[in-house]
C-alpha cells in the first residue's frame, strides 16, 4: 500500500470507529477513576462567593430554564447552588421557564432531598409546620428548635431541615416567563398565588419578607437556551437584580461579554462550571464529597485528549497525503 | 419503588435505542425519536393545563368568578382556528396581540441590555495610571478586535487597501478565534451530554458505579 493510499484510508475511516473510541473513553474512566485535579475560575468563584455572603435574611431565585436535553449539564449546577443555599439557610425561590423545566425543578429538588443520599436535606412540607406558623414561629432558628423539641429527629445522613415556605418555595412554570419576570418586579404573589404544590404563596414567611424581585438578592438562571437573557433584560436592566448564569458549554462563549459588561456576576459554563462549584463547596467544608459533575471530569479530559489526537491525526493525514493541493478528496467527501 | 425501576429500565432502553443511530438508522431509533417528541408535547400540555389553564381559567369560570377571563380565554381559543381553513385568518388576532405586546414590552429593555450596555462595556479607557500591563493589552485586543470584526462586516467598500483590506483580514482572524472557542465549548458540551447518559447507564441502571 502506497503512502498516499494509507493517508487516504485514514481520512476515509468509517466514522463508527470514532464513535466506538469515544464510547470506550467515556466508560473506562468511570470504572478506573483518576480524580484529576481541577482549578476553579473567577467566573464561578464570584457566584460561589456571592451566595456564600448571603444569609437567612436574604433570598435567591434558582431558575430551572432548561429541558431534559441539557439535564446532564444544567442539573448539577442547580443541585450545587440549591445545596449551597440550603447550607447557608438562604431562602430559595425556584421557577421554570418551560413545562419541561418544571419537571427538572421537581427532579432537582427530589435529588437534593433524597433520603438515600448522604448529606441530603430533609424537607418539611408547608402543611406539616402549619401549627408553628399559627403560633407565630417563623424565625428559622426558633422554628428548628421548636420542631426538634416536639420530637422530630434529623436523620443521621441529613445535612439539615428545609422548611417549605421558609427555606424554599417551588413556584414552578408559568407561560411567557419573560413577562412573569417583569411582573415579579412588582409582586411575586401576583404572578404565583399558589406554588407547585398548591400552597398559598402569600402565607409563606419567605414571601412576606421578599415580596418582589426588588427584595431578592440574586437570580441564578440555569439555561439550555437564550431563556437566561430574559433575566438580564427584565431583572437586571429594569430593577438592577444581580444575575448569575449556569449555561451549557455550547452557549458559554455567547455570554462572556455579559460578565465583562457587569450585567452578570458570573457564569458556570457546562459540566465543568458545575464541577468547579462542587469543588468550591468541598474545599470550603460545605460538602464532604463532590458529585456527578466532578466525577465526569476524568471522562471529559480523556475525551478531549482523544479528540485532540484525532484532529492532529486528521491534519497529518490531510497534509501528509498532499490532499491540500487537491480541490476535492478522491472519495468525494 | 417498582415504578422507579420500570422508569429506569424504560429510560435505559430508549437511551440505547437513540444511540443505536450511531451504527445506522433503524426503526428502534425512529420509534424513540418520535416518542421523545410526542411525550414532550403531551407532558407540556398536561403541565400547562395543570398549572395554568385549570387553576387560572377553567376553575374560576366554573365557579362563576372572573368573567373577565373569558376575553383571554376566547383570544387563546382563536389560535385553534388555524386548523379550520375557512376561518384560519382569525388566528392572526391572538398572534398580533402577542407580538404587539411583546415588542412594546421588550424593545426598550432589550435595546438597553443587549446593545447599549455592550457598547458601554466596549468604551473603556485603554490606559490609566497604575493599570497593570495585562489589562492594557486586554483592552487593546478587545477594542481593535471589535473594530476589525466590524470592518469585516462592512460591505459598502471593497476589502482592499491598508484600512479595509488589512482590517477585514484581522477581522476574519478575530472571528475565527471566536469560532474556535465556541467549537471547543461545543465539543465539551456534547461530551458532557454523553457523560450524563453514561453515568445514568452505569450508575442508575447497572449499578456498576456510584
Amino acid at each position: 500500500m502506497s503512502a498516499v493510499n494509507f493517508w487516504r484510508k485514514l481520512l476515509n475511516v468509517d466514522r463508527r470507529w470514532v464513535f466506538l473510541l469515544i464510547g470506550v473513553v467515556a466508560i473506562v474512566p468511570f470504572l478506573f477513576p483518576v480524580g484529576m485535579p481541577m482549578t476553579t475560575t473567577a467566573e464561578v468563584e464570584s457566584i460561589y462567593n456571592f451566595v456564600d455572603s448571603l444569609g437567612t435574611d436574604d433570598a435567591i431565585f434558582i431558575a430551572f430554564d432548561f429541558d431534559p436535553g441539557t439535564d446532564a449539564e444544567n442539573m448539577p449546577m442547580g443541585v450545587a447552588v440549591m445545596r449551597h443555599a440550603f447550607s447557608r439557610h438562604v431562602p430559595a425561590f425556584m421557577t421554570a421557564y418551560t413545562p419541561l423545566g418544571h419537571g427538572m425543578m421537581m427532579s432537582g429538588f427530589e435529588y437534593v432531598t433524597d433520603p438515600a443520599t448522604d448529606g441530603c436535606y430533609t424537607p418539611v412540607l408547608f402543611d406539616e409546620w402549619a401549627s408553628y406558623r399559627a403560633a407565630g414561629i417563623t424565625d428559622r432558628e426558633e422554628l428548628v428548635a421548636a420542631w426538634e423539641a416536639d420530637g422530630h429527629a434529623l436523620p443521621d445522613n441529613s445535612a439539615g431541615w428545609v422548611f417549605e415556605g421558609r427555606d424554599y418555595a417551588l413556584l414552578g412554570y408559568l407561560p411567557l416567563f419573560h413577562l412573569v419576570i417583569l411582573g415579579m418586579t412588582s409582586s411575586i404573589e401576583a404572578q404565583y398565588p399558589e406554588d407547585a404544590h398548591g400552597n398559598p404563596v402569600g402565607e409563606m414567611p419567605m414571601l412576606r419578607e421578599h415580596k418582589s424581585l426588588r427584595e431578592v438578592d440574586l437570580a441564578v438562571s440555569l439555561a439550555g437556551s437564550s431563556a437566561c437573557q430574559s433575566w438580564i433584560i427584565y431583572g437586571r436592566e429594569k430593577i438592577g437584580l444581580p444575575i448569575a448564569f449556569g449555561v451549557t458549554a455550547v452557549m458559554a462563549t455567547d455570554y462572556f461579554p455579559f460578565i465583562q459588561s457587569g450585567q452578570i456576576i458570573g457564569q458556570m459554563g457546562g459540566l465543568r462550571g458545575a464541577a468547579e462549584y462542587e469543588v468550591l463547596m468541598q474545599e470550603n467544608g460545605i460538602r464532604e464529597d463532590t458529585d456527578k459533575a466532578f466525577t465526569g471530569m476524568d471522562v471529559q479530559s480523556a475525551a478531549h485528549l482523544l479528540i485532540i489526537l484525532l484532529i492532529i491525526l486528521g491534519n497529518v493525514a490531510y497534509f501528509g497525503g498532499g490532499f491540500h493541493k487537491q480541490h476535492q478528496l478522491k472519495s468525494g467527501r | 419503588m417498582t415504578y422507579d425501576v420500570i422508569g429506569i429500565w424504560v429510560a435505559a432502553l430508549f437511551t440505547l435505542a437513540i444511540y443505536s443511530f450511531l451504527y445506522r438508522e433503524n426503526p428502534l431509533y425512529r420509534l424513540a425519536e418520535h416518542l421523545v417528541v410526542g411525550i414532550s408535547a403531551g407532558y407540556s400540555i398536561a403541565v400547562t393545563y395543570d398549572l395554568v389553564v385549570g387553576p387560572r381559567l377553567v376553575d374560576p369560570l366554573m365557579a362563576g368568578e372572573g368573567w373577565v377571563l373569558l376575553i383571554p380565554g376566547l383570544l387563546g381559543l382563536l389560535y385553534l382556528t388555524r386548523f379550520m381553513p375557512g376561518v384560519a385568518w382569525l388566528s392572526r388576532y391572538p398572534m398580533a396581540f402577542l407580538m404587539g405586546t411583546a415588542m412594546g414590552v421588550s424593545f426598550p429593555l432589550t435595546m438597553k441590555a443587549e446593545v447599549l450596555r455592550q457598547l458601554e462595556a466596549a468604551m473603556v479607557p485603554v490606559y490609566s495610571a497604575g493599570m497593570p500591563w495585562h489589562i492594557v493589552l486586554g483592552n487593546l485586543v478587545m477594542i481593535f478586535g471589535t473594530l476589525a470584526a466590524l470592518i469585516y462586516f462592512f460591505f459598502s467598500k471593497p476589502h482592499k487597501g491598508p484600512f479595509f483590506g488589512t482590517g477585514s483580514k484581522v477581522g476574519i482572524w478575530v472571528i475565527m478565534l471566536g469560532f474556535g472557542a465556541t467549537f471547543g465549548f461545543t465539543v465539551m458540551g456534547r461530551i458532557s451530554l454523553l457523560i450524563g447518559r453514561v453515568q445514568f447507564l452505569l450508575g442508575d441502571w447497572l449499578h456498576i458505579i456510584k
